[in-house]
This record gives C-alpha cells, sequence and structure tokens, in this order.
C-alpha cells in the first residue's frame, strides 16, 4: 500500500523544470516529509497564510534521483513521469512526487497500480501531453523557407515539441527544419540532418517562404477543397477531430 | 494542362472511397531516404465532411473506357478528362510529404485502354517512387480488374496496401450495374493477392520484400442496389474469413448519375452505412456472428439503436453480467464496454475487487453498460428493476440525445458507437 509521508504544509516554489522537480523529490525523500504544494515560481500568487520555500535546482541531486529511478525503479516509470511532467495541467507536481516516492519502497510493479490516485493522475497526463503530440505529428506544416530548409509552427497546450520533434528527425532525417512552439514556452527544435537541439527563444522572427512554397500551399488548398463529399458535409464532426485552437497553423484552413 | 487543374479533376473523382487508412504497415527509413511508416497511422487534416484526410488520394486517370452505372467517370458522362504523368504524381507526392501535408500516396485508376495497360503505369509511378524517390512512406494502389498477375506480383511487392472495391454487394447487381467489370473478375485477383500475402508470410525467406503488409481491402456501396443489410454483412463475413481481409469499407451511395437502373435517393444513406460499420465492428472484435445479429426475417439493422444494444436488448436472459467474475468474451458483449475497456477491467480486478465507483475511476463509460451489469450482485445506483421496456427508453433516449435531431442522418461514422474514445481514434487513424 501507499506509504504515508508527514506534510510540513508548505508550499515549494522551483524554476518550472524538470531537473527541479527531481531536487524537491530527492530532498522529501531524505527528510521524509512533503509540502502541500509545489508549483513554478512565476506562476505563483503570494498568498499570506502561505510557508513558502524557494528552490534553487541542484543538478547533482537531481542526477542522483534520475539515476536512483532507473536503478531502483523503471525505466518505463522515469518516462511516465517526463512525460506526465510536460503536460501543461496544474497541480500535476505532486501527483508526480507520491508517484517516484511510493516507487523507491514499491519497486517497478508502481506502474501497474492504477487503483492508487498519484498513479491515475500521472497516466491521465502522460495520455493528455502523448495524445496532443500525436495530433500534431499530423496536424503540423512545414513551408519551404529556403534551400532544403523547412519552418514549421506550432501552438499546442502542452510541451509537445521533443516527442514531435523526434518523430520528424526519424521521418525527414535529410531535412533541415526548425519547429517553434510559439506559445508562451517560447522553445525551438532545431535539426541540421545530424543532430537536433532544443532552444529557448522568445523573439525568433519567423523566415518568409519562396515561391515554390506558395505554388505547393496553393495544390494542397486545391486538393483539400476537393476531397470533401458536399452531400456529406459535417462541419461539426470535422470540428471534433480539428479543433479550432489548432487552426491558425494550417495551410488549409487559414 | 496545369498541374492544379489535373489535380482537381483527379482528387475530385476519387473522393468517393471511403478509406483512408495509413496503418498496419511498419516500413523504417533507410539512411537514404524519406519517410517511414507508423504502425498506427496519423491524420493529417479532416476535410469539410469530417473525413479523415491521411494519405494524397488521387486518380492516375479518369479517362474511362468502362461505363460502371453508377460511377462519375463512366465513358457515358460528360466530364472533363485528366491523366497524370507518373513523374507528376511522384512530385506531388514527394512534396506534399516534406510538408507533412499527408502519410503517403493512395493511388488509384479508371481503366485507361486496357486492365494491363493501366496497371503498367501504375506500377511505373510506384516503382519512381520507391526508387528514384527513394520514398518510404505509405502506398496504397488499386488492383484494376482483369489485370495479369505478373504484375500484380510485381506491384504487391512496393507497396504497402491494395483494394479492389467490390462496390455491388451481388452477382445481380454488378451483371445489372458494371457488366464490363464484372466480366474482368474481381474476386479471382481478390483470391490471388490473398494468397500470395499468405505465402510470403509463410515462407519469409524466400521473399526479399514482404508482399503488401498491410493487407487487402475492399468497398462495398450501400444503397445503390437493393440488397440488404443481412446480405451485405454475410458478404463482408466471408471477405474477412476466406479473403482474409484487412477491412470492408462501406460507402453510402452518392446519387450522381442519373439513370433509370439506379435510385434517385435524397441524401447518401449515412446512418445505415454507420450501422454497417458498427457491426462490422461486432464481427472483427466483439466475437459475433453476422446470425446472431440479423436473419431472414429481421434483414436490416435497427435504425434507432445501434446493432449491439439491439442485440442486448432481444437477449436480455444473458444479463446482467457481473464484473468482478465475467470472462473477457462476457464482457465484451456488454453494450458501452469495448476492447480496452474490457481488458482494463480483466487487469484491475486482479488487484482489486470493483465496485462502480473504480469503474469510473478506470475510465469505464457507464452511459449504457450500468443497464447491462451488476457489482457485487448490486444494480448501478438507483437501477433496481431489470427490465426491458426500462432499458430500452433509456438506451433510446441516450442515443437520440448524442445525436441531435437536425444532424441525425448525418450522424458520424463513430459518433453513436458504442467503444470507448481509445477505440475511436484507432478506428479513424485505422489501427483496427
Ligand atoms: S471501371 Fe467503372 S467504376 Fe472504375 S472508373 Fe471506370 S466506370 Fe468508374
Amino acid at each position: 500500500m501507499a506509504l504515508s509521508f508527514s506534510c510540513n504544509q508548505k508550499v515549494y516554489l522551483y524554476d518550472g523544470s524538470f531537473e527541479g522537480l527531481l531536487n524537491i523529490v530527492f530532498d522529501c525523500y531524505v527528510q521524509k516529509q512533503i509540502p502541500s504544494r509545489i508549483i513554478e515560481e512565476k506562476q505563483y500568487i503570494p498568498n499570506l497564510l502561505d510557508t513558502v520555500e524557494i528552490y534553487h535546482t541542484d543538478y547533482t541531486k537531481a542526477d542522483r534521483i534520475f539515476h536512483g529511478i532507473l536503478k531502483s525503479i523503471s525505466y518505463q516509470t522515469l518516462y511516465e513521469n517526463y512525460y506526465a511532467f510536460l503536460a501543461n495541467v496544474p497541480e500535476k507536481e505532486m501527483s508526480i512526487l507520491l508517484y517516484l516516492l511510493n516507487g523507491f519502497s514499491i519497486g517497478p510493479k508502481i506502474n501497474t497500480m492504477l487503483s492508487l490516485d498519484f498513479v491515475f493522475q500521472v497516466h491521465s497526463l502522460r495520455k493528455k501531453m502523448l495524445s496532443e503530440a500525436h495530433k500534431l505529428k499530423g496536424l503540423l506544416r512545414f513551408k519551404e523557407v529556403g534551400d532544403n530548409l523547412f519552418y514549421a509552427c506550432i501552438h499546442p497546450t502542452h510541451n509537445v515539441i521533443e516527442n514531435v520533434g523526434q518523430h520528424f528527425v526519424r521521418r525527414l532525417p535529410h531535412q533541415n527544419f526548425i519547429i517553434h512552439d510559439a506559445t508562451d514556452r517560447g522553445l525551438l527544435f532545431l535539426y541540421n540532418t545530424h543532430q537536433y537541439q532544443i532552444q529557448s527563444d522568445k523573439n525568433f522572427m519567423v523566415p518568409t517562404i519562396s515561391e515554390r512554397e506558395k505554388e505547393y500551399q496553393q495544390l494542397w488548398k486545391t486538393f483539400f477543397q476537393t476531397i470533401a463529399i458536399e452531400e456529406r458535409k459535417n462541419p461539426r464532426l470535422q470540428m471534433q477531430f480539428m479543433p479550432k485552437k489548432y487552426w491558425k497553423d494550417l495551410v488549409e484552413l487559414s | 494542362m496545369e498541374i492544379e487543374k489535373k489535380l482537381k479533376i483527379l482528387a475530385d473523382s476519387a473522393k468517393y472511397d471511403a478509406s483512408c487508412s495509413s496503418s498496419g504497415s511498419k516500413r523504417t527509413n533507410h539512411k537514404d531516404g524519406f519517410g517511414n511508416a507508423d504502425v498506427s497511422g496519423i491524420c493529417h487534416s479532416w476535410g469539410a465532411d469530417g473525413r479523415c484526410i491521411s494519405l494524397l488520394k488521387i486518380l492516375l486517370s479518369n479517362a474511362c473506357i468502362y461505363d460502371c452505372k453508377y460511377c462519375v467517370n463512366r465513358c457515358s458522362n460528360s466530364i472533363p478528362r485528366a491523366t497524370f504523368t507518373p513523374r507528376e504524381v511522384a512530385e506531388l507526392t514527394m512534396n506534399f510529404y516534406k510538408r507533412n501535408y499527408i502519410e503517403g500516396l493512395f493511388l488509384s485508376s479508371a481503366v485507361i485502354k486496357n486492365p494491363d495497360y493501366t496497371m503498367e503505369r501504375l506500377y511505373e509511378t510506384v516503382l519512381l517512387l520507391r526508387q528514384e524517390y527513394h520514398f518510404h512512406g505509405y502506398i496504397h494502389v488499386k488492383t484494376i480488374p482483369g489485370c495479369s498477375k505478373e504484375l500484380i506480383d510485381k506491384l504487391g511487392k512496393l507497396v504497402d496496401r491494395t483494394s479492389i472495391n467490390i462496390e455491388l454487394p451481388s452477382q445481380t447487381s454488378l451483371k445489372l450495374l458494371a457488366p464490363q467489370k464484372e466480366k474482368a473478375g474481381i474476386i479471382a485477383p481478390m483470391q490471388y493477392i490473398s494468397q500470395q500475402i499468405h505465402t510470403s508470410s509463410q515462407e519469409k525467406s524466400k521473399w526479399k520484400e514482404k508482399f503488401v503488409p498491410a493487407g487487402q481491402t475492399t468497398q462495398l456501396m450501400i444503397g445503390a442496389s437493393p440488397e440488404t443489410d443481412y446480405t451485405i454483412m454475410t458478404l463482408s463475413e466471408s471477405l474477412y474469413k476466406k479473403m482474409h481481409l484487412k477491412r470492408v469499407y462501406y460507402s453510402a451511395y452518392v446519387s450522381i448519375n442519373q439513370d433509370a437502373l439506379l435510385p434517385a435517393l435524397p441524401q447518401p444513406p449515412l446512418l445505415r452505412e454507420n450501422r454497417l460499420y458498427q457491426a462490422d465492428w461486432l464481427l472483427r472484435f466483439y466475437g459475433f456472428t453476422v446470425d446472431e445479429l440479423l436473419d431472414q426475417n429481421h434483414p436490416n439493422f435497427n435504425t434507432l439503436l445501434d446493432p449491439k444494444c439491439d442485440w442486448a436488448l432481444r437477449h436480455l436472459e444473458k444479463f446482467p453480467v457481473e464484473v468482478n467474475t465475467a470472462d473477457y468474451a462476457t464482457l465484451l458483449r456488454v453494450p458501452g464496454i469495448g476492447v480496452i475497456s474490457a481488458k482494463r477491467i480483466i487487469t484491475a480486478r486482479r488487484e482489486f475487487h470493483l465496485n462502480f465507483e473504480n469503474l469510473k475511476k478506470l475510465g469505464i463509460v457507464l452511459k449504457r453498460a450500468r443497464y447491462f451489469i451488476t457489482c457485487d450482485g448490486k444494480y448501478f445506483d438507483k437501477i433496481s428493476s431489470f427490465q426491458e421496456s426500462f432499458i430500452e427508453e433509456n438506451l433510446l433516449y441516450l442515443e437520440r440525445a448524442s445525436t441531435p435531431a437536425s444532424t441525425y442522418i448525418q450522424t458520424s461514422l463513430f459518433d453513436t458507437f458504442l467503444p470507448t474514445k481509445e477505440d475511436k481514434i484507432k478506428s479513424l487513424t485505422g489501427a483496427f
């Protein structure tokens, strides 16, 4: 059964990185104490009644937890929690913390114990992130912006850029490309046919497209409009599969 | 003719083919190449009709020598005609693929000159893509009825999937509405492909390339001819059993041509199409046989209830089902419980005893299932009477609520269907 940890009623603020959260896991494990909330520092709205503790990420501690998970729990646990962490859902941190702390005493069996609330939560967070990533693997549109250089802009709810980018590295290994998460996250996934890299860049200038690119966009629009059967028109269904929030980045709908 | 015009004509002619699936094949990229095929399939867009777009679906040519009554491209219609060159198709495919518009190519064609000539052109196109452009993405090519076995063999080694549309579900209708095709033979090549797929998977070492790794499919047209649902489903059942087809698609007939031999339908029969898909699903994944669902006295599906609910109501003696003890096959027959839910129940109950609260937590939708199950002998909430009229009323209400009156006829393929959301996603991406 799940362990019980004493709660110190504090609010922990961290930098919003996965390492930052692992650092907290380390301290909780050592102190056998958990806070009442964990929240990214810049999202926190001060409250007079809170006792706040600010974390500055200690990478050595994070690293030890990282390897600890691989050694004493499982690879799957690490991925499960990392993917859950990428979901943009408030309060995700406590579920991940409890999952990992319990994982250290229960072992790899934790992964299937869905009756534990935090395990179930982590599973659903991961699913949310992955299902948006899957959707974007289809909906992302590359535009040719230079000789064999392609650019795609996305506005995802969750932090999917790594997962989506890796998919295209496998699929289009000979194409230089940039995937741009143009939400507040401001992230770039850069790939030069050999290596990829993820960078933060909040002021990235969207490149201009080539003449050839315009022609293909036009051809795609033509195809898109022609392929629908008039007698079966069903905008409700179309919207259900392709929510409006994705439309602005779609060549065929903008 | 400029390329955009051709594209418009040849996409327009291809749009009535229902299949869009891009799954079932795992092609990994080689160092020199472009693209791979994802086993679970990816949808790239959805058209205004709500159908998923995952492949560049076009005809190589629409200049047909045949005159199938129901088809836009029949030679007696006066419509604009066009023919792509293999290179034009390859260029379009590559450029769409690089921009991530599509998962691959679905190439079909009207019969130009004769079946073999047409197949040769299709083969040339695919060869160009695979060899010169090093394209490793998904390719689905139609087999032209009446073409030679040699061509089937050559093409089968390059493509992921192939299909021959039967369209008309009986011999009589085929003779009447597609006389030339009937003569050319649809079933013979289908049988041959099925054999070759089988041999290639048996003797893996002898075959360098897998033969049609994502299998073959077909399509049946609904409502252009008088066959009942019973006849159609019986045909599907034997196609799955004897020809090992991966999918049978059903396509509601759209009245395009005026013809004394064809019914003039005001609207395509979409609800009927939906029921057939639901039943097809029951055959493939839920262990039902056609004879359990329909018979001579009851040859068409209930328009008001989906086939599984309909069946359950007619077999109340098999319910309620106790979720803590029922086996997998029995769980699957409960309305509202899909493949994923049934598996989840089985795994979860090894660990703990199930009640309605934790069923919900497992993500099991109880909307319909609640009338048919017990947890430790207890019914859901206030349901105390296990009575047909009570259950039927509630199910009918649910069905109506999930399909607003105005769109009832336009109901989506999977809208009113019972399996879970994951099932829906998989079905659309073609994972099933
Ligand atoms: S063979 Fe028949 S169905 Fe096919 S394109 Fe020609 S007329 Fe249409």
